[in-house]
């Protein structure tokens, strides 16, 4: 085996604990189904036949790996650190949440579930869940903030095609987090037949080591890749942080490389020191216990969840990832944050020096390296994750950048 | 035979804080044995739409912890019937399990429901030992899809009654899945030796009448909120509440 059973001084102890994170806080209801999964988690870990199942599917399914890619023209335009980008957005369903949702599909069909249930934001993870129930024959229900709906509006297209229930989510912020809840509460009624795909490094345990366990082929495959570009490590990793699970994919194969500078970016919204207006839980968030896990979240003097806000969806989440939450405690992982605005900026450059269409999700990422690389020395590298690719985000990105052609073709369209 | 037990349930600062306090009073007066008061929370998981959209209301009009640690001072003054605090355990945790624990024993809380806080975490949130201290009765809840291992877990620790779950769900939601009452129940007794009350989807006397028989206390809850939600006043809501509740065991 060389993937799944690989382990780090940062893992979770038996209990799901990360330090003072993580850990299993969910009500009575879920804890029989937490257990079994975390039993079938363990076992196929040692066991080299799912192993192999699994990375065929990655191979031929979702089309790994995914390309690590010389940014030459941004690289020049910045003028340090020579940038590379691992394009997730390749992948079947456009995103790095087929990887998990692919091992969780497997692991659902040796538990004998019959239907999946998935929370989305961006619906990245929600139509790679849909895919997954199609191709392996679940039946699958997908809950969705209905504010989330109206930004992503053609993933709920796609995942109704592909069969999924979406239902959306009237609560809270009608936002990511609420979906979770919905989710959850499913999971609780339909405990004996489904499986809850929950979407990233998040939730109780063994969900936030189950998915990044999934997560890590990037990581893996950019050790290799990078070695074959230059015969060495980067020098610094970069990926936008919600949950984790595309960062900790990237960076956990090189968590014990302490050469290697490794930055989380959380989404700054309209700015950091505006309150309700931003989703960084690492400006303003506070230890708490939701959803079933322990972490920084924002909440307010009571406990209760703040408002969270970005320009990206699968970004706008109170609580970051509990292994996360260890990492920046122990000093391994750095965080920042971008704003929309420079998350607008790097967009477009990206768009047009490399001909990329990043997912804003990942553009955060990119607003990171625009303002490390120049003050990095050319012989430095940065590899940075393009989590996503933007095809989902056509609606916000011409909104956001005043698109009078596209306006005017929606307003006809509507006739 | 004897008569079931019956334990009620409020949502502070639904509709809001005076008619808490009202309804809470009425409701001793109608028969309750118990009364659960929920701190409202932004995300109570193990509650269906019901008790979700009475929390959302009532943190809207700006309920705090505070305000509910106010009304169990104002009603365990006025009213002989055991309190409960039921919420979820972000909200004790924010506030400090034992400064929470200290501030709801001294307001007169008898005891406490937070069903998202497991025993297995215990080592981590000294919230068990917290409750000791303090004298609160700290009440563990457990489910059909409870496992032998995890019933005897739970029954370790808990003090004065069991809080079953009648069916697979959340709160509020119909009894429909049927999980063998019986052969649950006969599970849970075989661990627990103290009383056995039974909640989730309980909403009129036939639902009483069918787990009677083996339970000692019965919990209602979204019932009673789905009669404020639609009722064209409160005093409207009270009458027709009071005649629920004495109709459940009549």
């Amino acid at each position: 085996m060389k993937l799944l059973n690989f382990k780090t001084k940062y893992d979770a102890d038996a209990s799901g604990h990360f330090g003072p994170f993580g850990g299993r806080y969910a009500p009575e209801m879920l804890i029989p189904a937490l257990e079994e999964l975390e039993r079938e988690y363990l076992a196929i870990k040692k066991d080299p036949d799912f192993e192999k199942e699994f990375l065929y599917y990655l191979k031929t399914y979702v089309g790994r790996p995914s390309p690590l890619y010389f940014a030459e023209n941004l690289t020049k335009k910045l003028g340090g650190a020579k940038i590379y980008m691992k394009n997730e957005g390749l992948n079947h369903t456009g995103a790095h949440k087929i990887n998990h949702c692919l091992g969780q599909a497997l692991l659902a069909k040796r538990m004998g579930k019959k239907r999946l249930i998935a929370e989305t934001g961006a619906g990245q993870h929600g139509v790679a869940a849909a895919t997954v129930a199609a191709r392996f024959g679940f039946d699958c229900t997908v809950y969705m903030g209905e504010e989330d709906i109206k930004r992503q509006r053609p993933n709920v297209f796609w995942m109704q095609r592909l069969g999924a229930t979406v239902v959306p989510v009237m609560e809270g912020s009608r936002t990511l987090k609420d979906a979770v809840n919905a989710a959850l509460k499913d999971w609780i009624t339909n405990v004996e037949d489904s499986h809850y795909l929950l979407g990233s490094t998040l939730g109780p345990h063994p969900f936030p080591s189950l998915n990044r366990d999934f997560q890590q082929i990037i990581g893996y495959e950019v050790k290799q890749q990078i070695q074959e570009f230059e015969g060495r490590l980067p020098d610094m990793l970069v990926a936008c942080v919600s949950g984790g699970s595309n960062a900790l994919g990237l960076f956990y194969r090189f968590l014990e490389d302490s050469s290697v500078r490794l930055i989380g970016v959380e989404a700054g919204g309209e700015g950091v020191n505006k309150k309700g207006r931003h989703a960084s839980r690492f400006a303003g968030g506070t230890l708490g216990i939701v959803q079933g896990y322990k972490t920084i979240f924002l909440q307010d003097a009571d406990g209760n969840i703040a408002e969270t806000h970005s320009i990206s969806a699968g970004l706008d989440y109170p609580g970051i990832g509990p292994q996360f939450a260890l990492l920046k405690d122990m000093g391994r992982v750095e965080f920042s944050s971008a704003t929309d605005k420079e998350t607008l900026h790097a967009f477009n450059l990206t768009v047009k020096l490399e001909g990329i269409l990043p997912a804003l999700e990942s553009a955060h990422a990119i607003a990171e390296v625009i303002k490390q690389a120049p003050k990095l020395s050319k012989d430095k590298i940065i590899v940075v994750n393009i989590s996503g690719r933007a095809d989902k985000d056509i609606f916000i990105v011409a909104e956001a950048l005043g698109d009078k052609d596209w306006d005017q073709f929606i307003k006809e369209q509507a006739k | 035979m004897k008569k079931i037990k019956l334990m009620t349930h409020v949502v502070v600062g639904y509709p809001d804080i005076a008619s808490t306090n009202e309804l809470v009073k009425a409701m001793e007066q109608a028969g309750a044995d118990y009364v659960e008061l929920q701190i409202p929370f932004s995300d109570p998981i193990a509650d269906g739409p019901t008790i979700m959209k009475a929390c959302d209301t009532a943190l809207k009009k700006g309920v705090t912890v505070r305000d509910c640690l106010r009304v169990m001072k104002t009603l365990s003054d006025q009213v002989s019937t055991p309190l409960f605090f039921m919420g979820y355990y972000n909200t004790v945790f924010h506030f400090g399990v034992e400064k929470f624990c200290k501030a709801a024993k001294s307001a007169g809380a008898y005891g406490l429901i937070i069903p998202d806080m497991p025993p297995d975490e215990e080592q981590h949130e000294h919230f068990i030992k917290a409750c000791r201290t303090h004298h609160l009765a700290q009440i563990r809840v457990v489910t059909p899809a409870s496992s032998s291992h995890r019933l005897k877990l739970n029954a370790e620790v808990s003090d004065d009654f069991v809080y079953c779950v009648s069916h697979f769900g959340v709160t509020g939601s119909s009894v429909s899945k049927k999980v063998g009452f019986e052969s649950y129940l006969k599970r849970v007794k075989k661990y627990f030796k103290i009383p056995i009350a039974v909640g989730f989807g309980i909403s009129g006397r036939e639902d009483v009448r069918q787990v009677e028989p083996y339970a000692d206390i019965v919990v209602v809850g979204s019932a009673i909120i789905r009669i404020i939600e639609k009722s064209q006043s409160f005093k409207r809501a009270l009458e027709e509440i009071i005649m629920l509740i004495r109709s459940l065991r009549a």
